[in-house]
């Protein structure tokens, strides 16, 4: 208790928004480090372990919060308030994992549109009994008064399409060590990157790290899925034909999938100045294929499944793809 | 960081864009873009005025990057890159619009057209604000000349080179030296003889010291670049390795095979026989058919496998004057005989040549005309009451009339073609096919022998069907680009290369093999991709490549690119909502 004293404690903020909630439980993931995270810091508001409603944030003074972990993406009116809130509340706005670091998995959505996403999930599934077409609304009156839900937008946003973000921790979920040191740094008061930049994370990408065996002989004939190839456990998954997005993807997790016999799926992100790293991995997947005939080029890349989920797994709002704007 | 100030010059090209669009309304109205610190238009930008008008607005508003909107980048890019460097300002901080052949030349509605110049404009703009400065770099010159075949065009170029004390290595994949011209009898249209032409030539090039001959040689690779190649060749199955500084291809073609023209036969009939096989025959003294009789009615037939889209679209440029020398030589020979030429049209043209004709058709040859398109002339088997071997049916153009010509001999003039290894020699040197399968210069009027790989040159007929004082022509005219540049003593080497970022490269070598010009190799201690900026071209393919964005193609960055698509697109967005 005396180091109370010596150092006042920060405030610490962790929340979800378009989020699967593995982000919040690798912050549990901290195990017996999390005396010295409450040591450091009084956790003033985190939905998933705390009861403190949002009226307590918007009753905060701006600037209250030392530090927020913003996880998960922007999918809806409510996100986007409370984006928009702790951002007000906040000193350093972290975006947490990669859905509020670059969309992530329900960033796949901006894939459809609304109006498609609702009427596959209230009229179209083969389980939906909707005879009477009921779709949510944002309002409706009951007896008691009206009842109000978040609005669903149209479009999946990354944290900094809506609000300025100070630092990006990325993966999904970020590996629980990285923050640690982040949090560290911060409640230390060592010195920190410039606002914009990416933490917990290296510079070069995963294969760098990656203890693979690799040579310039990446010359591929037919794509295998992970399952359909006896993987040798030492050849770079690209040289096998399996489509590994290490080179465009950050190293910071220790290779984790890589070491497990999975290849990387890049959650990680893009290394620091790639713009896109699904159209960046693509090019350079198309360099590898070892064909002259453009028919059998097209019938390798035929062998691709989803690729657009495949190269965009985590990373379609924050990418150049997007759809027109109306 | 200084501040951007950009100068925007909107030409007129005369009336080629001010006619379709409205080149005072843009300058006007692009002036107020972010940091255009002026904007003009003018009549011709590249003229010497229009130069000075940019250079002197450099100086006067301090300009630090220019925009010319005007012809494609092909034409006038140098031009204002020098105007720059005149200036005082780095030939790089250059951006050209091209509103010619990308707008005005192809639209008919100037206000569209207007539109889309602004577009291409606000690209240029937001482009050019990330240029940044880069330094001309040259190496030294190898005064040696590879050779590639020992025809008379490379005979000649090798003659012109090592005449001025030049060493040159000749490469020739046969046994001899001379090419095709030691089948030929006699030449057109003067009867020179072809072997006293060539032997005196092979004689010279044996006995000069500066020139080293290698003949039954093969190419195995090629690295390099203008000034510093070098190769692996195989001599006998013996390997040796050469360095030089400039390339000459001087391959030849191949004859045609008519063997796939049904109508004709070839393989069937006897005394059907190739132009090749005849000029044999003239060449051994003695004109007669396969039974060793003197023939009595000799038909030649023109354009076999040429100018038929089943067979090769062009002409192929030598066998109508051929044909026309066999018929003098023929009639020399055997003076009774009756030639016929079955023709599609003939192409005289050339000093002497139409001369030819003209001497030619007073020498009792009959010519008829065929449709080489659509209606091949047929060779059929004679009967015995026709008292000759064959007959040869045809459609005769001018007359409208279908003619029977009796033949006991068949010359058919075929077609040239590219050699079968045209396409894995290019592939080696770097010079591509063009759709005929010939060799392509790098540019059809203004540079027919130069390639766009620098310090390569085609010459002869590896380019395309030729006769031998264009082949001569093209072969000296490369030996004396070589020569200059062998005299100037250094070359320029390419400055927009790749550069790897050893901070971000990740060691994963997906670049490596990418590269046609074996410029990348991979540091295995560093574990990282290196270029090697003097074989580097800076094509962009490994920069396209890199998954980790540690490749930069200087001038072709991925921020230069996309700051130009978003500065189109914005635009474009805007003008449409007005």
């Amino acid at each position: 208790m005396g180091n109370e004293e010596k150092k006042p404690k920060i405030n610490l903020a962790i929340y979800w928004g378009a989020a699967c909630g593995g982000c919040c439980v690798s912050v549990l993931d901290v195990h017996e480090s999390l005396f010295d995270v409450v040591a450091a810091a009084d956790l003033v508001f985190w939905p998933i372990a705390l009861d403190i409603k949002y009226k307590d944030v918007e009753a905060m003074p701006d600037g209250f919060i030392d530090v927020t972990l913003f996880n998960g993406a922007v999918r809806n009116s409510e996100n986007e308030y409370m984006a928009k809130l702790l951002r007000k509340k906040t000193k350093i706005l972290v975006a947490y994992g990669s859905c509020s670091h670059m969309g992530g998995i329900p960033g796949l959505a901006n894939f459809s549109d609304k109006e498609s996403l609702l009427q596959r999930v209230f009229d179209d599934t083969e389980s939906t009994e909707n005879p009477k077409k009921i779709r949510p609304q944002t309002e409706y009156e009951v007896k008691e008064g009206v009842l109000d839900l978040p609005e669903f937008y149209n479009d999946v946003k990354t944290l900094d399409q809506v609000v300025n973000v100070d630092y990006y921790l990325p993966g999904c979920p970020p590996q629980t060590e990285r923050l640690v040191e982040v949090f560290m740094a911060i409640v230390t008061g060592a010195e920190l990157p410039p606002p914009g930049s990416v933490v917990g994370a290296l510079v070069k990408s995963q294969c760098d790290e990656c203890e693979r065996k690799k040579s310039d002989n990446k010359k591929i004939n037919k794509f295998y899925r992970p399952w359909e190839i006896e993987d040798d456990g030492e050849t770079c998954f690209l040289e096998q034909g399996v489509i590994c997005l290490g080179p465009a993807t950050r190293g910071g997790c220790g290779v984790r999938c890589i070491k497990g016999n999975a290849p990387c799926r890049g959650c990680y992100g893009p290394p620091p100045d790639v713009i896109d790293p699904g159209a960046k991995m693509m090019s350079a997947i198309a360099t590898m294929i070892d064909s002259d005939d453009p028919e059998e080029i097209a019938a390798i890349v035929e062998q691709i499944d989803d690729p657009a989920g495949l190269f965009y797994r985590f990373s379609l709002p924050s990418s150049i793809l997007r759809r027109t704007i109306k | 960081m200084e501040e951007t100030r950009i100068g925007l010059y909107v030409c007129w090209c005369g009336t080629n864009i001010a006619k379709m669009v409205d080149v005072e309304n843009v300058a006007k109205e692009m002036e107020s873009m972010p940091n255009v610190v002026v904007s003009k238009d003018y009549k011709y930008m590249c003229s010497d005025p229009g130069q000075d008008l940019i250079i002197k607005d450099i100086k006067e508003h301090n300009l630090n990057r220019v925009v010319v909107s005007a012809c494609s980048p092909r034409i006038h890019e140098l031009t204002f890159r020098k105007a720059l460097e005149n200036a005082g300002l780095n030939p790089y901080m250059f951006e050209m619009a091209n509103i010619r052949e990308h707008d005005s030349w192809v639209h008919t509605d100037r206000e569209e057209a207007t539109r889309k110049a602004k577009t291409l404009i606000a690209g240029a703009l937001n482009r050019v604000r990330w240029h940044e400065s880069l330094e001309k770099r040259t190496v030294d010159m190898n005064p040696a000349t590879l050779i590639i075949g020992g025809g008379i065009a490379g005979i000649s170029a090798a003659l012109e080179i090592a005449d001025s004390g030049k060493k040159v290595y000749l490469i020739e994949k046969s046994d001899k030296l001379g090419g095709h011209l030691l089948n030929v009898d006699l030449t057109y249209p003067y009867m020179y003889s072809a072997q006293e032409m060539i032997k005196p030539k092979i004689d010279r090039i044996e006995n000069n010291p500066d020139i080293d001959i290698f003949l039954n040689t093969q190419i195995e690779d090629l690295t390099g670049y203008v000034g510093n190649f070098q190769t692996k060749i195989s001599q006998d199955g013996a390997e040796k390795e050469l360095k030089f500084g400039s390339i000459i291809v001087a391959t030849g073609l191949r004859a045609f095979n008519p063997d796939s023209i049904k109508d004709y036969d070839y393989a069937n009939f006897p005394n059907v026989i190739t132009s090749v096989e005849f000029e044999a025959m003239l060449k051994s003294g003695k004109i007669l058919t396969k039974e060793g009789k003197e023939p009595k009615n000799i038909s030649i037939i023109h354009c076999v496998g040429s100018r038929n889209h089943d067979y090769h679209e062009y002409c192929s440029r030598t066998c109508c004057m051929t044909a026309l020398k066999y018929s003098n030589q023929i009639r020399s020979a055997l003076p009774d005989s009756h030639i016929y030429h079955a023709y599609a049209d003939m192409r005289a043209f050339g000093k002497g040549c139409e001369e030819l004709y003209t001497k030619t058709s007073g020498k009792d040859v009959i010519f008829l005309m065929y449709d080489q398109k659509n209606d091949l002339p047929k060779i059929k088997k004679a009967s015995v009451k026709d008292k000759c071997e064959m007959l040869i049916e045809l459609n005769e153009k001018l007359s409208g009339e279908s003619v029977e010509v009796a033949a006991d001999m068949v010359i058919l003039m075929v077609a040239m073609e590219s050699n079968d290894n045209a396409k894995t020699l290019g592939q080696t040197v770097g010079v591509s096919l063009c759709g005929n399968e010939f060799y392509i210069e790098k540019h059809p009027k203004l540079d027919p022998v130069a390639t766009t790989t620098d310090g390569v040159y085609v010459v002869g007929s590896c380019q395309s069907p030729k006769d031998i004082p264009d082949s001569v022509s093209q072969a000296r005219a490369a030996a004396a680009r070589i020569l200059a540049k062998i005299n100037y003593g250094t070359v320029e080497v390419e400055v927009t290369t790749a550069v790897v970022n050893e901070e971000l490269c990740c060691g994963c070598q997906t670049c490596v093999c990418v590269c046609p010009y074996t410029a990348i190799s991979y540091d295995e201690e560093k574990n990282v991709s290196v270029v090697n900026e003097v074989l580097c071209k800076g094509c962009g393919t490994c920069g396209s490549a890199c998954p980790t964005g540690a490749i930069k193609c200087r001038h072709y960055t991925d921020q230069q690119i996309l700051s130009q698509i978003e500065g189109l697109l914005s635009k474009s967005l805007e003008l449409q909502e007005v």
